[in-house]
């Protein structure tokens, strides 16, 4: 699958889609049910239902908004969807306070001191687009297309990203969500079932399961709504579950099978896992012999990958990983082998990792049916050409893609290589980034380099709805409409429960913010670009909508959304992959050509140094990555962050609960001021804290300082050789209470074959953090 | 006699907070109160091994309210409806009282003077005083019965991702509820020194509902050290209200 779609553009068919009159009446159409006759009802009671789409995270569940005299009072999961009926997470709850929060971007605002330093005039809408457009263009003219970079996430960077394709560069996408989080899953999937199992959605059948299987998967603790509640209905309905993770998290407080691994070694329990059902015959037979290739190379691959094995490196129990091996087996083939989502763990084994879980899924012939991987329900949409802005880059001398990874042209441009090329000029210069929707300073690892890397630019311009970090940082800073407050786009839902929905503005946007749509479309004209040629997004979504046979009119009387039939299964005669055979691949041949593992193999990451633990992280419930720290009632609900550490590593330490520390990592980084959450949940050797915290920026008035951030602390990471994304638990950390450093206590012996990460000589180990 | 209740499941339940913050949205709460709360317990070791739960908390609309009994206002007549069967009853009630036919506690808020006596007695630290108001009133969650008044769910129980709460009412024994509750599966958070008659309900693993018991079933006789409001705080809040009413 390439990513990469190269449109070519037909600007007239757009012209004239334009001088189309639509008949979208307004956009306070009222769903079927509510009124809006308020009459003095309490609460929420009597406000218009107005139905739309939430995102406050990626999942985009289908809401209503309830609005009473022009304000929004709440937001309800649309009673009309399949996927989440009226539930909503609590974000999705709170996307009042997005809309409403103080902080918020208000207009478009020009840098008046040095970058970083968050000093802004006021300007005009006018003067900002004539900005970003002059240096666009000066940056082209001066150093070439592949100089202008683009950094993006989410619905709001859709259009943009078309501007930045048409000028020409191969960096035109170069999403933090491949290569900060799924990309090697994504790969590893794609490689070995031939389609997208895992990318933004996962498509697996947890609902229908009799045995589960998370990998460091925190379902409850990430939460997106369909994904949760169907994990539940399989567990309710008596489903096991076994959980893999070095913390006792909120599904290992429900798993029937708990295994506390050592981080890094969980390549070396599936090879195991997949040796054991081989040799003793707990494999489906059937389904490898008739839907798989490459099983004997598998087989002959794993022979060595004994439990014994594996044992002393996962620093688990024989018995206990026989024993979680044999209830997900007993289950075959309704087993959920839950494919992963956030995967740039380690860096080297990481798509080996996702290919292993693949391999477990297709051994137990766990895919297309009830309980296992499932495929995507195609939803009958169109696609509007006007929402394109077409172009085919030219294939520089020298790639920051195909010559350095050679699968990340599949995903964009890998983030580390824009930002090493933007430093040092090296293969060529990269002077202009734009960013939507993603703040990077809290994504993208040592963001001490990023900052580095952006004194060196020409220009930068974000789209931002709070000043964040990465607004901070930026000379033109465009306040964007949130997603309450917009039209959008057409969304379809093809996992269990497919149905067609559309986003619409609940409220008239406040202050002088514009919807994405409007921002590209002025921007393109600057740039004599012939694209984003319709008034705004109803057009597009119009033209999305009729070959469903629907209008936004006749969407919107069927209470905004429109459901369809599932075809999630297939019988097995009817099993065909969109891979090279037709079937999974159990071993890739694709990555051989590369000179990569075909077969996944166990590539130990190091373990940490004496007297430090290995930083893991994860998320809360009520927060979304460092979206949503500054939100009124998610920051009232979780303001700051705790360590997890380990209570017997604790006592030694004289450390106790509540303690408040500063964490160290391996190259002298420090942390902001973090509390100690002690426990026997947790091994001895890591220490957890919750990402997104710690808000370097003093515009964000409630996040500012709260809490300590973990990507401030990650300064050293490695690249995933296959597709490039960069590595997140690659660091280590000290304890600092008061002022005295705390070694911690090494009370998980670590066996000859892992080697310790070695620590860097003193000079590198600076300050250059916070001090 | 109905009694409104609900039971939360542990084993259902993620501790995501929707619930908590649906509340908040619901009836404009500011941030600092609550009438709904998920606090999370553990990891931590019980007697039947490792416990990660979480205890997700409201007014517990009990038997034996002693929120109730300490108001000093003095009772006044009122007539209540059965919400079910239309059938009225008259009775003498304090500004906070508990309905006698859904069991809800409530507070009449235009005869609630803003001592605090109620919010000190309840020994959950489910009520608060709304100091945001110009003249402070108790407040606390009411079951949402304004919105089952028009057939809808509380709005915990309608954003509850993973159908962890079950609500219903306790006399109908064809309710789920009832069921759950006769089965004898369900603990509620009373001990020794507090057992006041809760009508929510909690269901789980035996290591979990161990633990949440252990931390937060409440020991404190709360109500007995309340000190009734002077006769001098009873005429300033009375010159108050005249205030904020003019």
């Amino acid at each position: 699958m390439k990513r990469r779609r190269f449109l070519k553009l037909s600007a007239s068919a757009c012209a004239a889609l334009a001088a189309l009159e639509f008949q979208g009446k307004g956009m306070f159409r009222p769903a079927a049910a509510s009124t809006g006759n308020a009459q003095g009802l309490p609460g929420s009671l009597g406000a218009k239902d107005i139905p739309s789409v939430c995102e406050m995270c990626f999942w985009r569940c289908p809401i209503v908004g309830k609005v009473k005299n022009g304000r929004l009072v709440k937001i309800e999961g649309n009673p009309k969807s399949p996927a989440n009926d009226t539930r909503v997470c609590a974000r999705g709850n709170s996307g009042v306070q997005l809309v409403y929060d103080p902080d918020r971007l208000k207009y478009p605002l020009k840098r008046t001191g040095k970058r970083g330093e968050g000093k802004w005039a006021r300007i005009s809408w006018e003067e900002a687009l004539d900005e970003i457009a002059h240096n666009m263009n000066k940056v082209k003219d001066k150093y070439g297309p592949h100089a202008l970079a683009f950094f993006d996430h989410g619905a709001s960077a859709e259009f943009m990203r078309g501007i930045f394709n048409a000028l020409g560069t191969e960096n035109y996408t170069n999403e933090p969500a491949f290569f900060q989080c799924v990309g090697p899953a994504a790969l590893a999937f794609i490689k070995t079932m031939g389609y997208v199992t895992s990318g933004t959605r996962q498509y697996i059948d947890m609902k229908n399961a009799k045995a589960i299987l998370l990998v460091a998967s925190h379902i409850g603790e990430n939460v997106h709504v369909s994904h949760v509640s169907e994990y539940m209905e399989g567990l309710s309905k008596g489903a096991k579950l076994v959980v893999v993770d070095p913390r006792f998290s909120a599904p290992a407080g429900k798993a029937h099978i708990y295994l506390p691994i050592r981080p890094g070694t969980d390549t070396a329990l599936l090879l195991a896992w997949m040796n054991f059902i081989i040799e003793n015959g707990l494999y489906d037979k059937d389904f490898v012999k008739n839907h798989c290739t490459g099983f004997n190379d598998v087989k002959e691959a794993v022979k060595k990958c004994t439990i014994e094995w594996a044992a002393p490196i996962c620093d688990l129990k024989p018995e206990e990983m026989r024993k979680a091996i044999v209830m997900l087996a007993e289950a075959r083939p309704h087993v959920a082998i839950h494919p992963g989502r956030h995967a740039t763990w380690y860096g080297k084994g990481d798509t080996s990792r996702h290919q292993a879980l693949g391999m477990l899924a297709a051994l137990f012939g766990a895919v297309g049916v009830p309980g296992g991987l499932y495929f995507p329900t195609h939803v009958k949409k169109g696609h509007s050409e006007c929402a394109e802005c077409g172009g085919e880059p030219e294939t520089p001398d020298e790639s920051l893609q195909e010559d350095y990874y050679p699968f990340a042209s599949m995903f964009g441009s890998p983030t580390s290589k824009i930002i090493e090329a933007s430093l040092s000029g090296d293969p060529y210069p990269v002077k202009l980034w734009g960013i939507n929707g993603v703040n990077i300073l809290q994504t993208i690892p040592d963001p001490y380099k990023t900052m580095e890397a952006i004194k060196k630019l020409d220009f930068i311009f974000c789209e931002e709805i709070l000043p964040t970090e990465t607004a901070m940082w930026s000379d033109i800073v465009l306040p964007g409409a949130t997603y309450l407050e917009r039209y959008d786009a057409v969304y379809t839902y093809d996992l269990l429960t497919p149905y067609i929905t559309i986003r619409q503005p609940v409220i008239k946007p406040m202050f002088e913010v514009k919807s994405p749509y409007w921002i590209a479309r002025q921007l393109a004209k600057r740039l004599g670009l012939e694209c984003f040629q319709v008034k705004d997004e109803k057009d597009i979504i119009e033209e999305e909508l009729k070959p469903a046979g629907l209008s936004i009119d006749s969407l919107n009387k069927k209470g905004g959304l429109v459901k369809f039939k599932a075809h999630p299964y297939r019988k097995r005669k009817d099993l065909k992959f969109k891979t090279d055979s037709g079937k999974i691949a159990l071993s890739v041949e694709a990555f051989a050509d590369e000179d990569l593992d075909p077969i996944p193999k166990f590539i130990p990451t190091p373990a940490p140094p004496k007297g430090y633990a290995r930083l893991i992280y994860g998320r809360v419930p009520v927060h979304t990555f460092s979206r949503t720290m500054n939100n009124k009632w998610l920051h009232n609900e979780w303001p700051e962050n705790q360590l997890w550490l380990n209570d017997e590593a604790a006592g030694k330490m004289g450390l106790k609960d509540g303690d408040e520390v500063i964490l160290e990592n391996q190259d002298g980084y420090k942390s902001l001021p973090i509390k100690l959450k002690v426990t026997p949940g947790i091994r001895a050797d890591v220490v957890y804290m919750a990402h997104g915290y710690g808000s370097r920026s003093k515009m964000l008035t409630k996040a500012f300082e709260k809490g300590a951030s973990d990507q401030f602390i990650i300064t050293e990471y490695v690249d995933d050789p296959f597709m490039g994304a960069s590595s997140h638990r690659t660091n280590f950390v000290r304890i600092i209470k008061g002022s005295k450093i705390i070694d911690v206590p090494d009370l998980c012996p670590v066996p000859p074959e892992l080697p310790r990460f070695k620590l860097k000589k003193a000079d590198r180990v600076k300050t250059g953090g916070r001090k | 006699m109905s009694q409104l209740a609900m039971v939360i499941d542990l084993k259902r339940c993620v501790g995501c907070h929707a619930c908590a913050i649906a509340c908040r949205a619901e009836w404009g709460i500011p941030v600092a109160y609550k009438r709904n709360w998920v606090h999370r317990l553990g990891p931590e070791k019980t007697p039947h091994g490792l416990s990660y739960t979480f205890y997700p908390g409201l007014c517990n609309h009990c038997d034996d309210p002693k929120c109730v009994s300490v108001c000093p206002v003095d009772p006044e007549e009122r007539t209540f409806k059965d919400p079910k069967t239309g059938k009225t009853k008259k009775m003498a009630v304090h500004a906070t009282f508990k309905h006698p036919f859904t069991g809800a506690v409530l507070i009449d808020k235009s005869r609630c003077i803003g001592c605090g006596s109620c919010v000190e007695a309840c020994p959950y630290g489910a009520r608060y005083l709304n100091e945001d108001l110009d003249d402070p009133k108790a407040d606390k969650c009411t079951f949402c019965v304004e919105r089952l008044e028009v057939g809808e769910q509380p709005a915990c129980v309608k954003t509850c991702i993973t159908k962890a709460r079950i609500f219903g009412d306790l006399s109908d024994k064809s309710s789920e509820v009832h069921k759950i509750v006769a089965s004898g599966k369900a603990v509620r958070l009373t001990s020794k020194e507090v057992n006041i008659g809760p009508n929510v309900y909690y269901t789980g693993l035996k290591r979990d509902t161990y633990l949440l018991i252990q931390k937060c079933a409440p020991h404190e006789r709360k109500w007995e050290n309340v000190k009734a409001p002077t006769r001098r705080d009873v005429i300033l809040a009375a010159v108050r209200r005249l205030k904020t009413a003019v």
